[in-house]
């Protein structure tokens, strides 16, 4: 995956990574040992969620970065628990 | 009865197969539905009936959930390899972990994207111009591929207007109109301010995901230093 090789050269740089991506992209996560990864159940090219929704893309990171403190191993790999919604007007 | 008819003579029917990969770089390229090419006929066909059906039931609901449902169940179905045809894929039997050592509120957080933003007027050469409508890409999918790709830096003070957009692997429609839907600057922004994080980094970064691995594993080591030069405790990736 893209984001594959830097990922792995900042955990071992003694970086603490964490990836978000689209659940279609799940596998990669697992196939490259991602260490920390939270999908979401959103379409490509959005993976934090619609259009200046504010409060989902929030809610994304939210829960991705609560891995860095459950995580223990890797690959650790979450599905974001709510689905998408309407982008909103800005 | 049926009305499914056989071409007529002297016509070459369009086969599922060729309508299907006429989304991906093709006739008809949608970069929000290039995954049809990778799903079997029958799933395709599938897909289009219940799509059509949702679209049918959002007539009277307004609701447009089920159709959201349908294309991203699809979607899935197109990017999840089939177990028998594995290809070039690299597998890892380790994957290298480094447990946090501060709490998120007091660490600094760095992100980097897939996305292929830039700030305007830092403009990624030699395959950018300064306006970039989404066909140059796409029709150029094969030059960003196979050439090595250029690391944007955005200062995370950059206003969300003043940031570009280009990439030939996905439909940027959403990334231009707001970045935090794959570039969330805002968001982490607002983070610092009410202390969810500690600090974010000074730079940010961003690259075009359509890149050879080959040109990615060279560049790497690079792009890792030039993160360590941020200072960062944690690193937000979001591959696009």
């Amino acid at each position: 995956m893209s984001v594959g090789h830097i990922a792995r050269g900042a955990e071992e740089a003694g970086i603490a990574t964490v990836t978000v991506m689209i659940e279609a992209f799940e596998h990669r996560a697992r196939e490259a040992r991602f260490a920390r990864t939270l999908s979401t159940h959103f379409p490509m090219g959005r993976p934090l969620g619609a259009v200046h929704d504010r409060e989902r893309q929030r809610a994304v990171l939210e829960s991705a970065f609560n891995l860095l403190e459950t995580a223990t191993e890797a690959p650790t790999i979450e599905r974001f628990g709510q689905r998408w919604r309407n982008g909103v007007t800005a | 009865m049926t009305n499914d008819q056989p071409p007529a003579d002297g016509q070459v029917a369009e086969s599922v197969a060729e309508f299907l990969a006429s989304f991906s770089y093709g006739s008809r390229t949608d970069l929000n539905f290039k995954f049809l090419k990778s799903l079997d006929d029958e799933a395709a066909k599938e897909f289009i009936r219940q799509l059509f059906d949702a679209v049918g039931t959002a007539y009277d609901t307004g609701q447009l959930d089920a159709i959201v449902e349908s294309a991203v169940a699809a979607q899935i179905a197109g990017y999840t390899p089939n177990p028998d045809k594995r290809g070039k894929t690299i597998l890892h039997d380790d994957g290298p972990f480094h447990r946090p050592t501060k709490p998120l509120n007091e660490s600094r957080v760095g992100l980097l994207t897939t996305s292929g933003h830039f700030v305007n007027g830092d403009v990624p050469r030699p395959l950018v111009a300064s306006s970039m409508p989404q066909d140059e890409p796409i029709d150029r999918i094969g030059d960003f591929i196979g050439s090595e790709s250029t690391l944007s830096e955005i200062p995370s003070g950059t206003a969300t207007d003043n940031l570009r957009v280009r990439h030939g692997g996905y439909d940027i429609t959403s990334a231009a109109i707001d970045p935090n839907v794959c570039f969330p600057i805002d968001v982490l922004r607002t983070m610092e301010s009410d202390g969810t994080i500690g600090s974010r980094a000074p730079t940010f970064f961003s690259f075009p995901g359509a890149t050879a691995q080959g040109k990615l594993r060279k560049v790497a080591p690079s792009w890792v230093d030039r993160i360590r030069d941020e200072h960062v405790d944690v690193l937000l990736l979001v591959p696009v």
